[in-house]
Parts: structure tokens; sequence; C-alpha cells
């Protein structure tokens, strides 16, 4: 933990954490423009799309981030998927918020997509690339269509609130560790 | 039959039996024909999910009719059951019937079963054909039908939902409207939508909620396609470009909009292009609700609209130029073209221009130094359908040319210095860059020049240091303007001073349009006007702003211009009459666009005047004004914030008096008011002092003059007193008695005047010696008879004593303690007027010391010591007046006893006896004065008649006066 800090700053982790944060709150919002425009009941459960193990504590930092990009990239891959069959199957001619917002979403998810692979990198993993080469989902209905549009929101929020929770972590952590100079100092003044 | 028929011919001779037996047969056969019908085979069911119709085909032998029954199988309720027209089949002859259902199909499983009918007769049911619905336990998952279907506007829509294996139905939502149920089989549930309405562009989801599970579907509710508007035109004289409305909005988006073809070509929305001029058109619109088509026929050159012009150029001049531009399409240069020319620059002028093949246009009346942009349009001129698209616009600039001659006025400066002013020249005005501008000054007096040239941002010239201009002596001032191009005509002006003091002035109130001036006009003002205006406190480089007006004009409107107009600033407005000659002054107007309430308070002063204060201020600065000045209000402030208004003043006051005040403290703030209101006002205080303090020192000076007069008479007197004693104070000759009047001292029977003790003295008859009579007026007689029962007041002094003073040369003694107001009394009676001088003493102030020996000697005073009621009438009373000192002292009626009318002779005082008052009787002749007195006396109370003529002429106040004076003097 204290390498990836040492690594990179924290005004980057803090920055990245307030990214996630940022698609975290831009998905809820969207959630609920989605809800209002399908009049869909607020307990409706949503079926997992990204199976990849969550990262656990028992992970080391490289592996909790690279859990943490891979599920990131899984959901913009859905999310690419789902703006796509949305226009081809559903979309009116008319500019909507949920529209606006959805377009924010997918931008604001790179983004954070992207930062994760550079502390990722940071800590020695290997980012992934953004393409998802897995079969594209092909809904059997419309239902099934918006079914799955709702799961892959969920899916984003959740991972959104995944990297907040690891980021918040990696950033607790490095507040423990003492500063890099306070050591230097004590071993000269030993020496 | 053809078995019949072979039997009535090969036995044709047989006996009536055969003929029964034959007619018995044929019966027999056909009762036989009747009762049996095939049973319908072959039964077969075809189902078309999406329109949820079901087609069942049959063999069905000789029947022409059919009973066909449909029923759910799990619940074996009918849904339907009615006789049906056969229907056969060409190709294989059997028998159809479609039947759609309400319900999906996939719903639930139906069985169908057929008979043939003839009339009553009908054959036995087929067996039954089950068509397998959804909610067969092998498919056990949560299933909604039917799905994406599209439906149109006010139409019906059946949904059923399978629950899954062991789940619990919940409920049916239509978008969020929950929806009345019915069970078609055990996991199968239906509801209908009634009247739909337009759904969202991305449908109405229908919710089959299970307890722990949903599914769902999505219905899409619109309109079919109605295209309209279509047409067909040509650009380039040999394709077709075709154009339509969509219409009303279907509602329909995505896979499910509306597709569009003409004559089988597929087109995108709203336009499509077809290589070739078919001259006939066909559009088609189709969505999943219908289809609808359209139909357009033209001839080719009856449809042109030219494409936009490209390439444009201009051959630019400074006052004209030729715009050119090419066509796309060779196939224009032999067509007739009308073509439209916008060009803009300050405003937008169209221009229209013809011609064939037309490519250029030729465009005068420009402007110099001017940006133009030019637009084109053009149409076909024999059969002109409509104009084609503007040509990108272009844009160009003319040259420049020499500038016009700008608009030169004068302002005469506060220290009647001259201003020589222009107007700058406009863009539009300079015809190109100003380089600058000459002024050239010609003085008429000295005939010399001066040239100035000043830069382009100049406007104005100030002559102070330039020969001095008065109002005789005058100058001209040339103004040109310079460009690249050259100089512009010079514009001239008159040089001189103005008299503005015979212009009438008045007030201009500012409107939405501006200041309002108007005038009379004027048949001399064959020059025109000129009205000009800047701010009343125009400083030496104040904005002046002017404008001309012709020769008619009786009025203008003044708006906003270099001069901006602010609130609460005044500004002057002046109407000049032939400006360009010889201006004249004729009318000057001032005027706010918005008054404020004064920015400056007045500065107060504050004095105090006696007992008054006097507030003054001077006048605020027109600067502060900011406004027309209504007046001045006066306050007092009683406390913080407390005032009270004393007075509102013109506005020509300055000063303002408060009266009558009582030595406080006090506060006043005056406060000037505009039509806006009041300003803060100026505020002073003040304390006053004791104002009775003059007063006092005026009565004090006024009592050491009166003294120091007293003095210097007293003084005059004095040294003069021999003569005054003999002109004023001669001495008394004794009386002389005829008869033994020492030995008899009896009262002296003085018989007084019937109306009046006064008219004693009239009478010269009478002789005085020296001893003269004190009065005392008895205190008992008035007690006793006085005037009226009018109450005494002890207290007061109400009665004089008059006591005969001997005058000899003894010294007058005693004087009472408090004869300090003995004085002369100048009793007015009636009928005389006499001066009596003694010694008054009051009533209350009459007691005698005991160790008084002039007193002891002659008077001895005693309780009793009056003049008696029992001498009323009696002796001599001359001044027995009841006299009240506050009062008047001429009692209008004489205080005469009726008795004393009666009394005899005159007892001279010296020889007066005081009598007591056991002594007397009522016919004693003489009142009784007391005890036997020595008094001097000063007084002449009966003076001779040569005297006592002379007395008569004179004054009695200033011989009293004197008469006191001299006795007090006396040694």
């Amino acid at each position: 933990m204290g390498n990836v800090m040492m690594a990179v700053s924290r005004t980057k982790v803090t920055a990245v954490t307030n990214l996630a944060a940022l698609v975290e709150h831009e998905c809820t919002n969207l959630l609920i423009l989605y809800r209002k425009q399908e009049n869909l009941p607020e307990d409706m459960e949503s079926d997992r799309l990204v199976f990849i193990s969550h990262p656990s504590s028992q992970l080391d930092t490289k592996s909790k981030l690279q859990s943490l990009h891979t599920g990131l990239g899984k959901c913009y891959s859905l999310l690419e998927r789902a703006i796509a069959l949305e226009e081809e199957e559903l979309d009116g001619v008319e500019t909507t918020e949920y529209k606006n917002t959805r377009g924010r979403l997918k931008g604001e998810l790179l983004n954070l997509l992207k930062s994760t692979g550079g502390l990722l990198k940071a800590a020695g993993g290997k980012p992934i690339k953004v393409l998802d080469d897995s079969e594209p989902y092909q809904p059997s209905n419309l239902f099934h269509l918006k079914l799955w549009v709702y799961s892959v929101l969920m899916e984003v929020k959740f991972w959104s609130s995944t990297a907040i929770a690891l980021l918040r972590e990696l950033q607790a952590v490095a507040a423990k560790e003492p500063p890099k100079k306070s050591k230097k100092s004590t071993r000269s003044t030993r020496r | 039959m053809p078995r019949l028929l072979n039997i009535l011919t090969s036995k044709p001779n047989c006996g009536p039996v055969w003929v029964a037996f034959v007619l018995l047969g044929i019966s027999v056969l056909n009762s036989q024909a009747k009762i049996v019908l095939t049973v319908p085979q072959q039964v077969s069911l075809s189902a078309n999910f999406f329109s949820q119709q079901l087609t069942i085909s049959w063999f069905g032998g000789e029947a022409t009719t059919f009973d066909l029954i449909i029923l759910r199988t799990e619940f074996n309720e009918t849904v339907f059951y009615n006789t049906v027209p056969a229907v056969m089949n060409q190709d294989g002859g059997r028998h159809q019937w479609t039947w759609t259902s309400v319900e999906p199909l996939e719903c639930t499983s139906l069985s169908v079963k057929i008979r043939s009918r003839d009339g009553i007769t009908k054959s036995e049911w087929s067996e039954p054909q089950i068509l397998k619905g959804r909610d067969l336990p092998s498919n056990s998952v949560q299933q909604v039908y039917p799905q994406d279907k599209v439906v149109p506007v006010g139409g019906n829509t059946t949904f059923c939902c399978i629950v899954e294996e062991g789940n619990e139905f919940r409920d049916f939502l239509y978008g969020s409207i929950k929806m009345n149920v019915k069970r078609l089989s055990r996991r199968s549930y239906v509801t209908t939508a009634v009247n739909q309405n337009l759904s969202g562009p991305t449908g109405t989801n229908v919710l089959c909620r299970l307890k722990n599970k949903l599914n769902g579907s999505v219905i899409f509710v619109g309109y079919p396609p109605l295209p309209t508007n279509f047409e067909c035109i040509t650009n380039d004289l040999t394709s077709a470009v075709c154009y339509w409305d969509g219409g009303r909005v279907t509602n329909l988006y995505a896979k499910r909009k509306t597709s569009y073809s003409i004559n089988k070509r597929d087109c995108p929305d709203g336009k499509c292009v077809l290589p070739e001029w078919d001259g006939n058109w066909t559009l088609l619109a189709v969505n999943p609700l219908g289809q609808y088509s359209l139909t357009y026929s033209a001839e080719l050159l009856h449809r042109v609209v030219p494409v936009a012009p490209v390439n444009l150029s201009a051959t630019d001049d400074a006052w004209n130029t030729t715009v050119n531009w090419h066509w796309p399409y060779s196939s224009y240069n032999t067509l007739a073209l009308l073509c439209q020319v916008q060009l803009a620059s300050h405003n937008i002028l169209l221009r229209n221009f013809s011609g064939v093949g037309l490519q250029s246009v030729f465009l005068p009346h420009l402007h110099p130094n001017t940006k133009y942009r030019v637009q084109i349009q053009c149409g076909s001129l024999n059969h002109f359908l409509k104009w084609g698209n503007w040509s990108k616009e272009f844009n160009f600039t003319t040259k420049s040319y020499v500038p016009e001659a700008p608009d030169v006025w004068m302002f005469v400066n506060r220290d009647n210095s001259v201003r020589v002013m222009w107007k700058p020249l406009t863009q539009w005005q300079s015809h190109g860059v100003l380089t600058g501008y000459e002024v050239t000054l010609w003085s008429l007096e000295e005939n010399e020049n001066q040239t100035n040239n000043l830069s382009p941002k100049d406007n104005s010239l100030n002559l102070t240091d330039w020969a001095s201009i008065t109002a005789d002596k005058k100058a001209i001032a040339s103004v040109k303007a310079n460009n690249v191009k050259g100089m512009s005509q010079p514009s001239s002006i008159m040089l001189g001073l103005i008299d503005d003091k015979c212009a009438p002035l008045a007030q201009t109130i500012y409107t939405s349009s501006g200041f309002p001036l108007s005038w009379q006009h004027s048949d001399n003002s064959t020059g025109g006007y000129l009205v000009e205006w800047c701010e009343a406190v125009c400083t030496s480089d104040c904005a002046v702003d002017w404008i001309r007006l012709d020769a008619g004009s009786t009025h203008v409107s003044i708006k906003d211009s270099i001069v901006k107009f602010q609130p609460g600033v005044r500004y002057n407005f002046s109407l000049y009459e032939s400006p360009s000659v010889s201006p004249v002054l004729i009318r000057r107007w001032q005027g706010y666009i918005q008054e404020l309430p004064p920015s400056i308070s007045v500065n107060l002063e504050i004095n105090q005047q006696d007992c008054d204060v006097v507030l003054s201020w001077e006048e605020i600065p027109l600067a502060g004004r900011r406004g027309f000045l209504l007046g001045y209000k006066v306050y007092r402030v009683n406390n913080f914030s407390n005032f009270t208004l004393l007075d509102d003043l013109s506005p020509e006051m300055r000063t303002y008096t408060v009266k009558d005040l009582s030595t406080s403290t006090y506060k006043f703030t005056v406060k000037a008011y505009t039509s806006a209101g009041e300003d803060t006002g100026g505020t002073a205080a003040i304390t006053l002092k004791q104002c009775a303090d003059g007063l006092i020192l005026e009565i004090l000076t006024s009592l050491g003059i009166v003294t120091l007069l007293l003095t210097t008479v007293s003084c005059f007197c004095y040294k003069k007193r021999r003569w005054v004693k003999k002109a004023f104070y001669p001495d008394i000759p004794e009386p002389k008695l005829p008869g033994d009047w020492s030995r008899t001292q009896g009262p002296m029977d003085v018989k007084p005047f019937p109306h009046s003790m006064v008219h004693i003295i009239e009478k010269p008859e009478w002789d005085f010696s020296k001893d003269t009579l004190v009065i005392i007026p008895e205190e008992e007689d008035y007690e006793g008879e006085g005037i009226g029962d009018e109450p005494v007041d002890t207290d007061e002094p109400q009665l004089l004593r008059y006591y005969n003073q001997v005058v000899d040369e003894r010294p007058i003694r005693p004087r009472f303690p408090d004869s300090s107001v003995s004085s002369s009394s100048s009793v007015d009676s009636a009928n005389t007027d006499v001066t009596y001088t003694g010694i008054q003493t009051s009533h209350s102030s009459l007691v005698f010391p005991s160790d008084s020996q002039g007193f002891s000697e002659g008077f001895q005073p005693h309780s009793g010591l009056s003049l008696s009621s029992r001498n009323k009438g009696e002796g001599y009373h001359p001044q027995m007046h009841s006299v009240t000192l506050g009062g008047n002292l001429a009692s209008p009626e004489p205080i005469v006893e009726p008795h004393a009318v009666g009394s005899e002779g005159y007892k001279p005082q010296n020889s007066w006896l005081l009598d007591s008052p056991t002594e007397g009787d009522e016919n004693s002749p003489a009142p009784s004065l007391g005890s036997p007195t020595s008094v001097a006396s000063t007084q002449f109370l009966l003076p001779d008649r040569e005297r006592h003529e002379e007395k008569r002429q004179q004054p009695s106040s200033a011989a009293n006066w004197f008469t006191n004076l001299l006795s007090s003097a006396k040694p």
C-alpha cells in the first residue's frame, strides 16, 4: 500500500476518488431518471453482469486495483452496449435529460477507468484494454433489454462505489505511514 | 342416384308390386342419406402468434356448414362456439376457418373441435385438436405475452402472464396502473388495456409482478403514417428532387419508425433524389401500423428551382460595384433567370435582375469605404416556382473618397472664450480613414488667418490663445476634414459672443421620447434653427451637442447623445436662429431627466437675537441641487429622529426666525427639497442665553437717566431755592382776624361749599394764616357713613389723612417712619383743581412714636383720634375723601357730610384743640381733630385771592412736585 502511495501522489489518489464519487453520483441520478422514465418499481432487483472477484481486503494493493480496473472496464463495455442497444431499439428523436446524463456517465466512467489504469500501472499492474471481446448481449425482447440496461446501470454504480471504498482505503493506509523525510532525517541523525 | 337411374331403366314392365318396392326402396335410401353426416376429418391447427390468429382446416365431406368450438383446455372453458360456413380450399379440398383470439395464443392451451351441420342435422364432434400454450409444466419460467407489440391509439390489448412454476402471482401493471386480472389457467393470468393512449418514446411497460420476481412486456401505441406536401423539382434540369412532410407524428421510433419509398426506391425522411425526371412519382410511407401513399406529376421546365450561385466576386469602386458569380450546371446557360441581390451595410436592400444565364449584376449608388455583404438567389423567369437557395454571403468594401464637410458649431465657455466644435465624422461620412482636421481662423477685424491642424480624434478647438472675440470683434472658423483621398469641403461658422440674458428661460420635462422643446415659428427665420445642449454646470471641456433643424421647425425632442443624460444633472438647451450666418439665441430651457433630492445640504448658521433664534443659510450650489428646488423645510429636532416641521419656505428664502423661545438648547434642521424629496438637511444647535438681560439693562439705564435728571433738577432747585420759593412757595401771610380769635379758640366754622370741600378754596374771602389744615379722614366716619357698604381693607392705606401743618420756622417733625411715601396728592375735584401738599399716611401706618417730642406737644394720638362721626357736619373736612390708592382719585361724588354744610366759621389749625369725643355734641360747630397739634405745614390750601387766581392758571402737578421737593429739602 505504501509503495503505491510512494509512486503516486496522494493528490492523484484523491482526484481518482473524487472522480469515482462523481461517477457514482451521476449513475445514481441516471438510475433515478431511468426508473422514472420506465415506471420501474423502486424495489426492482437487478442481475449481476460482471463476474469478477471483488477486491477484498485479503488481496494486495496491486490485485485490488487490478480487480477494480477490470470490473470498471467490464462496466464500461456493458454501458457502451446498453447505449447502442437503446439507440437502436428504443430511442426517440428528442434529446432528454436521461440521454444527456447517460452520455456524461459514459465519459466520466471512461475517465475513471483510465485513472484506475494509471494507479494500477503505478502499482506494477497492467491495465486492460477498454474493448470487451466478450459476446455482445442480444435481448430476447425489449422488456428484457430494459431490465438488462437497468442491471448495467446498477453494475456501474456498484463498481463506482467499490472504487470509492478501495481508494479511500488506500488513502487511509497512506496517511498512517510516516513521511519519507522524517525517516531520512532519523537516519542521518543516527549516523 | 346413377344406380337408381339404372334400376329404373332395367325393369320397365314390372307390376304395381314392383313399383311399390321401388318406391319403398327409394324412400329408405333417402332417409338413410339424411341422417348420416360425415364427421370432419384430419382437423389441423395453424397458429400465427404475432397476429393471434388460429387457422383451422379439415376435411368435411358433403356438409356445407360446420359447428366450431374452441375451449381453454385446462379449465374446459368455451372461448368460441359458432356455426361457420364451409370455405373449401381449392388445393386439396380442405375446409378452412381462421379465428382471431383476443388473448395471445401463448397464454394457455386451446382445444378445437368441429362437426358437420346440415340444418338441424349434425355429425359427431371431431376429435379435439389442442394448440399447446406456453403454460405447460414443461415450460416453467415466467412469461408475458404479447411482446414488443405495436398498436394504434385507441385500441385494446390483452396481456397474459404465465407465472413461474412454484411462484405466486402478485399483480399486473400497465405503466404505473394496476390492472384487473382474469385467470385463464393454473399459471396464466390475463389483463386488457382498453382505449390505449400514446405511449412514451420507449414504449409502455406492462409489468407482471410475482411474489419475488418481475417480468413484463413493452407495448408501443402510435399512429400509422400520414405524409403530406409531396412534390418534386429539378435543380439541374436533369434529376428529380422530391420533398414531403412527415405529417402527423406517429410516436413510433427506432425500428418502428416510418419508412419511405418513391417509385420503389427507398428514401430517407423528407427528401429523396432521383437521378431521372420520371414525370410521375408515388411516395409510399410504411410503419407497423399501416401504410400511406401519395402521387405527384409535373413537367421538367415547370419545376425548375436554380441552385445557389457560387464563387461570387466584385469589382468595386467608391460609389458602385459589379458582382459576378458562377453556375455549377452548364444547362443554366440557356435558362431565363430572375435573380435577387441582397445588399447589406447599415441597412438591407433587395434588387432584382433578370437575364438568360445571368452571371453578374451592376450595383450603383454605393457609399465609399463601406463594407457590403451580398447574397444572391435566383428562380426560373418563365415558370417561376420559387426562389432557389441563397448563395453564401460575399463581402466587399468600396474604395475611399474625400470626406464630407463636418458640422461646425461654436460654444461660448463660461469665461467667454469661444470653443469651435465639429461633430466627429462617422465612418459613413468620412469616406475613408480620417487623417485629421484643419481649422482655419479668420479675424474679420484684423484680417489675419491662422490654421490649426488637429488629429482625427479632436472635435473642438478652444480659442483662448487667439485674438479675443467680443460682440463687436468677430471671426470666422472653417473646418475641413482630411483622409487619404484628400480634403473635404470647408464648413464655416461665424464666431462671436452671444447675449444669453434676453432669451426667455423655461423648464422642460423629460419624457420617454426625450426632452420636448417647442417654440413659435418666426417668419424672419430663414436660416433654420439649431438646438444646442449641455450640462448646466459646464466646465471648459464639457460635452456639447447640437442639432440643426429646418426653418419651419417648431419642436424637437432631444435624446441621449454624446451628452449622456444622467439623473440629477441639470441640462441647458438653447435654441438659436440662423445658426450658420449670425446665430441669435431666442429661447432657453433647463431640465432633468430625473430629479433627485439635493445631494448637498445647506450650511446652516444659527444665532440668537434677543429671545429669537435666527437661522440662515447659503444657496445650494447648482451641482448639488439635482433638481429644481421647491423650497426649504425648517424642522426643530426634538429627539434623535423626531422632527417637527416649523415652516415650509420658498426657495428664495435664506433666513428663518424662530420666535419666543425659552432658555434651553435647540436643534434645528433645514432641508432643501425638490420634486424627488428632501436632502439630509443642514443641522445646527444653539443654547439660548437669558434673553431678559437686555430688558433689565434697559430698565436700569432708564432709571439711571431719570435719577440723573432728578438729581440735576434738584441741584438746580436747591441753588435757586430762593427764586423757587418766591415763585412757587411764597410766604403765606398770617390771617388777620377781625375778632378776638386768639382768645376764643373754638372751631373755625367754615361753611364749605355745598358741593365740595374743594370749593372751599374757591372762596377768596377765606384768609389763610400760617397754619394750614391737616385733614385726617376719620375712620369711623367712613365706617358709619361710608360711601356705600364697600369693605375696607385695613391692610391697605386707603384713607389719607391731612394734617394741617404750621408753616413756621420750626422743623417739621415728627414724621412718620413710613412717610417716605408722602407725596402730593392731587385730588381732582369735580369743580376745583387744587393741589394739596402734605403728609399722607395710610391708615395702617398711623403709628406715632411715643418719644416724638413734636407730637407730644401738640398732638396726642389715641385710639379714638379721628374725625368722629359725631363731628360730622361740623368743622372743615376738605380732604375727607375716601381715597383708594389704586383707584380713581377723583371721586365722582365729593364726600361732604350734609351736616358740614351747616358748620359755621373757620378755625385755624394752630388754635385747634383736640376735643374729646365726650366734649362734643351734636351741635358742636367744629369737629374734633383730636389733641391740639402743632404741625408744620407746607401746604397752601387756602391761598389769598390773587395767588389763588394765579394758582388756578398753573398746573397743579408740577407745583405739587416742587412743593414736596422743597418740603423735603427744608432744613
